[in-house]
């Protein structure tokens, strides 16, 4: 009789002391600290989140940054009680293979999360993620019903406390009322999201480097991280490049100043696909810069002076809205747009491929095709102007 | 003492069932966790169909060790071990038909199709869905019904340790079952969580351990033929295992949200644990002295190396709970070694001792102690080998999240201990193989025969019976 009490005894204070009452402590906190009428999950988004769980991504992959400093400085900011409160159940996890999720949902483009659940090694190409090739009929950019919830969901992460922003920030601190916890602290203290692969805004803070660039490395890391969208000779051609618009880069057909390829490897593009690599050393991203500037054809004629200058008066007509007066990219429509217009400053493009941006547009950004407002001579002029405003110091 | 026969029957029948579908359960089960390991080194085995994703494999594997292997095999030694514990028959054996279906036609086998075809709880150690769930409450009062009454009825006196220790356990698994399953989907996030890690260590510590303790305390002296060295360690034992473990639940959440307090009593419960497991594992050890490191006995080998096995992984759980050590392996790979030496290790030689010592008391089972010894080693070996790998990736992972190493690189370095954890796939499937041959080969009886000469026993009835275990009251 004893022995049955012990099991009913202990499993109820088990559950009194290490569920019940930290379950009261939480409910509290998340009155406190949570923003008054936090977004939750549209229907789409559910049925997602219940994909993820089906699926048994939770077992790979944790929604729990934790407040301990490698965390932190890895995936940001701490999880408060409040942003998992509409998991029914919590998704959690209990082990990472793949890095952690809880504030994925501004990291990645929408493309680049088709092309990952259709098949993984396309932009991750060391990757051991199961392809997810059946929710989607036969190719990345033909998602079904079930790949677009899922991606719903996941751009849902983390969503809830960077809409509750400063003030919500704030509120949450206050609410805590514990200027004495230091691991409760923590939770204001980092970033809100440091993933190391979220695109910044074009020019934040690159750090200088000047010492040795090492070729062997940069070579290893470009086929290693790379290739899979860029191609194996920078020519956009890559296995993931089919999947992802806008699609990679044809780095063969641009000459970039060093400047540019820095800012893009430590700021990502944002809008793209393009992620940020602030995890690696700038000793590694510079030994990137070199393989990525050698893979530029060599030099190719500038246009007749006729031409340029007629391009000149075509671009005051046309780019300079988007791209600027000088071509960098700064045009006053360029704040409207989620992915910055191209700088020709930084960036000078072989005349095919400034000829076929033109004609045929750029698939995936807000750069049209000109073919039906631009005469054929408008146009080959203006492709040759813009090949004119590269400075090669990369000047802004 | 009506009710109390002096050799009381064991059905027999329900212990060959039980055995047999852990086995089959098992093969099953092992499979996908070796379906599981090999898609983490090739991912794209099996890819486009989706009921074999990765991570439903994952699902059916860890339910089907645990619903299907070990509670098959403790049900096994249940029908064996309670007649024997209390002098009486179990509640009825068309009830037994009953369990036994429910059990295996009713959990087991349509929880995998259910997960395998995507309909699951993304919960750790309850991944079967809510209409499985309700399933297994009933298999588990159906359990209660069938073995708590022996206990129960008039005239007991006094209770061996390992009838606590079933009794304990199949209480508390009633009641925690519900809980860990039911309460995180009607108490979202943080709050869910917190029941959530209750039944993570619950279903190990509550529903796995006493049932294994059970049959470490039983075998022990009923194939050795001595008493327990001591029946006061035992009780003590029993009492602070169940007042201490449940209290552990939290440490799976150690530096989340959960309130600090919560995570630090489950920390110093951790490690009350680990004092707790030393002082039952002395117990039972000092049992063991005289019959050798490896015993004869192939029942006690499996239980006396499962007896050290438990030392072993309590004492690194209580390491891993503490707050510097879990900051670190949190989350890699040390935590799956440390799952399988308990489960692998600690449990499947316990469960295997059970079967074994049960299987050995079957008149008309056949029995081949040659392939058991086999089966021992090659087990043995081949967990020592998956644990070990897994630990070290573990430490290495843990290595490159503390420093600034991209993600990736965690992931490439894996890879060589994932390639040996692979590997060790083949002996642990030989000697489950050669275990299923201990007990399908070899000539009928020969397991009566083999103990008859270290028990001294003269009549031969249904079920043969060891000196009583018990021997003092406890």
């Amino acid at each position: 009789m004893a022995a049955a009490l012990a099991g009913v005894a202990f499993f109820v204070m088990s559950v009194a002391l290490l569920g019940v009452w930290p379950g009261r402590v939480l409910d509290r906190q998340v009155r406190a600290m949570s923003p008054d009428r936090p977004l939750g999950l549209t229907a789409g988004e559910e049925r997602g989140r219940a994909i993820y769980g089906a699926e048994g991504c939770a077992y790979c992959h944790t929604q729990q940054v934790r407040y301990v400093e490698a965390d932190m400085r890895r995936f940001g900011a701490p999880t408060l009680a409040w942003e998992t409160k509409f998991d029914y159940p919590h998704l959690w996890g209990t082990r990472r293979i793949g890095p952690d999720l809880a504030r994925a949902g501004s990291v990645r483009t929408d493309d680049w999360h088709f092309a990952h659940l259709f098949a993984p090694r396309l932009v991750v190409a060391q990757s051991v993620m199961p392809s997810y090739a059946w929710l989607f009929d036969g190719a990345p950019d033909r998602p079904r019903q079930g790949a677009r919830d899922l991606v719903a969901y996941l751009q849902s992460l983390g969503r809830a406390r960077e809409l509750a922003g400063p003030e919500g920030a704030a509120r949450a601190r206050q609410g805590c009322d514990c200027p004495d916890d230091g691991m409760a602290q923590m939770a204001f203290a980092s970033p809100l999201n440091a993933s190391p692969a979220r695109a910044r805004p074009r020019g934040s803070d690159v750090p200088a480097w000047s010492g040795r660039v090492d070729d062997t490395r940069g070579r290893q890391l470009y086929a290693a991280n790379c290739a899979s969208c860029h191609g194996a000779r920078g020519a956009g051609d890559g296995p993931g490049a089919a999947a992802l618009a806008p699609p990679p880069s044809d780095l063969s057909a641009h000459e970039y100043a060093a400047a540019r390829v820095a800012d893009v490897l430590w700021n990502g593009v944002a809008g793209t696909a393009m992620p940020a690599w602030r995890d690696y050393p700038p000793a590694d991203l510079a030994a990137l810069v070199t393989i990525v500037r050698g893979f530029h054809a060599s030099a190719e004629a500038a246009g007749p002076d006729g031409l340029v200058a007629a391009g000149e008066r075509v671009y005051a007509a046309n780019c300079v809205q988007c791209h600027g007066q000088d071509g960098g990219g700064a045009g006053f429509a360029a704040a409207e747009l989620t992915i910055a217009p191209t700088s020709f400053r930084t960036q000078r493009p072989a005349m095919a491929q400034s000829l076929r941006a033109v004609r045929d547009g750029v698939r995936g950004t807000r750069m049209a095709s000109w073919t039906g407002r631009l005469s054929e001579p408008e146009i080959v002029a203006v492709a040759a102007y813009v090949r004119s405003l590269f400075a090669a110091d990369g000047g802004r | 003492m009506s009710n109390v026969e002096a050799e009381p029957r064991v059905e027999t029948g329900l212990v060959y069932a039980h055995g047999l579908a852990a086995l089959l359960t098992l093969f099953l089960s092992v499979a996908f966790g070796i379906l599981a390991s090999i898609q983490l080194l090739a991912p794209d085995t099996g890819a486009g169909v989706a009921s074999l994703g990765w991570g439903r494999v994952r699902y059916a594997h860890t339910q089907g060790i645990m619903l299907g292997w070990l509670a098959n095999a403790f049900l096994a030694f249940l029908y064996h071990a309670v007649p024997i514990l209390t002098g009486r028959r179990v509640t009825s054996a068309r009830l037994g038909r009953w369990l036994f279906g429910v059990w295996n036609l009713m959990i087991v086998v349509p929880g995998w199709i259910l997960v395998l075809a995507g309909v699951s709880q993304p919960l750790e150690w309850a991944e079967f869905p809510l209409v499985i769930d309700a399933f297994v409450v009933i298999g588990l009062a159906l359990a209660a019904v069938q073995f708590l009454p022996p206990f129960f009825s008039r005239g007991l006196e006094s209770l061996y340790v390992s009838g606590w220790y079933v009794i304990g356990g199949l209480v508390f698994t009633l009641l925690a079952y519900p809980m860990g399953n039911i309460v995180p989907e009607v108490v979202p996030g943080a709050e869910g969580a917190a029941f959530s890690g209750l039944w993570i260590h619950d279903a190990v510590g509550l529903f796995v351990t006493p049932l294994a303790v059970a049959i470490l305390y039983f075998v022990i002296p009923a194939a050795s033929g001595r008493p327990i060295y001591s029946h006061f360690l035992s009780m003590l034992g029993f009492w602070l295992l169940f007042l201490v473990y449940p209290l552990n639940g939290t440490h799976h959440y150690v530096y989340s949200v959960i309130p600090m307090a919560a995570q630090r009593t489950a920390i110093a419960a951790s490690a009350i644990l680990g004092v707790t497991v030393i002082l039952v594992v002395f117990n039972l050890l000092m049992s063991l002295r005289g019959s050798g490191i490896v015993p004869a006995d192939p029942a006690l080998k499996f239980v006396a190396t499962s007896t050290v096995l438990y030392l072993i992984v309590s004492v690194q759980g209580s390491l891993q709970a503490q707050m510097a050590v879990n900051q670190a392996v949190h989350f890699s790979d040390w935590v799956i070694g440390h799952s399988h030496l308990a489960m692998l290790g600690f449990a499947t030689f316990a469960a295997a001792g059970g079967v074994v010592h049960a299987w050995q008391r079957i008149p008309w089972a056949r029995y081949n102690a040659r392939a058991l010894t086999w089966s021992y080693w090659l087990l043995l070996g081949g967990m020592a080998m998956m644990v070990t790998s897994l630990t070290a990736a573990g430490i290495v992972e843990a290595r490159l999240w503390q420093s600034d190493a991209p993600w990736i690189d965690s992931v490439l370095a894996a890879r060589p201990f994932w390639v040996l954890r692979s590997l060790s796939a083949i002996p642990i499937t030989a000697g489950f193989i050669a275990f299923l041959g201990g007990l399908m080969t070899g000539p009928r009886g020969a397991g009566l025969r083999a103990i008859r000469p270290a028990m001294h026993i003269d009549a031969v009835r249904d079920t043969s019976l060891p000196a009583n275990p018990a021997g003092e009251p406890a």
